[in-house]
């Protein structure tokens, strides 16, 4: 089963303040809020300023394509991300700080990959 | 043969003179700034006034404090309440513009310091990010041959291992499209820079600069960056800035996110 949660934990938010956007404003997301995507990865798009990750969501049968973003690639390959870190087909746990106005998107706080148990990013 | 090299000689001698050029030689050996740096600390540019400490910059309720006069005081609240409002826009968002200076030294990714005795070039990988500092004698341009640009004209000299260079021909925020970071901190196309750029140790340069600025301050503003050497083999990567930009601007200042389908998901775009 695939879902999407939000998580509540102060000591989660706390450790979500280091900021991935270098591009723009980060206006448009709640640092205070995260969610925690249960999907598949459809795309991630490794580009400047800022890579997105496009995730599928699916609550019992309605798919929902969430756009997630994060670092640019420069900064992610020099921590260890490389342009194959997520694959199509990927399935995964995301957790994002969403947008503010509930749309499916979400600045990237860390990820966990179903298959290997391994992480990527804050993942405490 | 020996006659005609020394004609040469002269005729190269004198055309440098003539150009304002080699008045001041560089030390015959530069300092080895080498390497890949990364700014230490967020992107507040004066991590020395912020409030809260540790504040970041564009997060509400954290500003900084240089010596503004009445009138950019005020620009700077009206700033400090567009960021409460989510419509205070970073220039740069359009990926177009350059930071400009002093901001390109206060940005994140990494920097490299390209030394050599007729200029040094501070090479910030998020950009478009090159400042240009002359140091082959040259002065400014006279101010008829001047206008306001995003980074200015630098010219600098070296005293031992330390570059000092001063900067003007800054437009500032004269066009609304220039700030000095994210906090809503703008000067103005009156100001000047003079800046001490030096390596502290072999990890660390250290970047000190006093800006003036007839309109904007009342006082010399005192500002440190100081940059951290990356370890060795570190690349500095192409940063195209519009290559895959899914933040647009809307009208009312809005930083927009757009979806896969190539329109917004903002619920109110206005």
């Amino acid at each position: 089963m695939t879902f999407t949660r939000v998580i509540a934990a102060a000591a989660l938010c706390a450790a979500t303040t280091v900021p991935l956007v270098a591009h723009h404003s980060a206006a448009m997301f709640d640092d205070e809020k995260v969610v925690e995507l249960s999907g598949t990865i459809k795309e991630m798009q490794w580009t400047n300023p800022h890579i997105w990750i496009q995730v599928i969501v699916d609550n019992n049968g309605q798919k929902t394509e969430w756009s997630v973003e994060g670092g640019s690639p420069n900064t992610l390959s020099r921590n260890g991300w490389r342009s194959t870190t997520f694959k199509f087909g990927d399935a995964v746990t995301v957790r994002v700080n969403p947008m503010k106005d509930g749309t499916a998107a979400g600045q990237f706080i860390g990820a966990k990959f179903k298959d290997t148990g391994k992480t990527i990013g804050r993942w405490e | 043969m020996r006659t005609a090299l020394l004609a040469a000689a002269a005729c190269v001698i004198a055309i440098g003179v003539a150009a304002g050029q080699a008045s001041k030689p560089a030390p015959a050996a530069l300092p080895d700034w080498s390497g890949v740096w990364q700014m230490i600390g967020p992107t507040v540019f004066d991590r020395a006034s912020v409030q809260p400490q540790n504040g970041r910059a564009g997060d509400v309720g954290v500003r900084e404090f240089p010596p503004y006069t009445e009138e950019y005081e005020a620009i700077y609240r009206k700033n400090i309440e567009r960021i409460k409002a989510g419509t205070f826009p970073d220039p740069i968002s359009v990926c177009g513009v350059p930071h400009g200076f002093p901001r390109i030294m206060n940005v994140p990714d990494v920097y490299e310091f390209a030394v050599t005795p007729a200029a040094t070039y501070v090479l910030a990988e998020n950009g478009p990010g090159v400042l240009r500092i002359y140091t082959d004698g040259r002065k400014h341009p006279p101010a008829e041959e001047l206008w306001g640009t995003y980074t200015g004209a630098s010219v600098g000299h070296w005293e031992g291992d330390t570059l000092v260079f001063e900067t003007l021909g800054l437009k500032g925020s004269r066009d609304n499209d220039e700030i000095v970071d994210r906090t809503g901190l703008v000067l103005s196309d009156k100001s000047r820079v003079t800046t001490r750029l030096r390596k502290m140790n072999d990890t660390t340069l250290e970047a000190v600069m006093v800006i003036e600025d007839a309109k904007a301050l009342k006082a010399p503003w005192k500002v440190t960056k100081q940059y951290r050497k990356m370890p060795a083999g570190t690349w500095a990567w192409d940063y195209g800035c519009a290559e895959n930009n899914r933040n647009p601007i809307s009208g009312s200042g809005k930083t927009l996110t757009i979806g896969p389908n190539g329109k917004p998901l903002d619920k109110n775009v206005e």
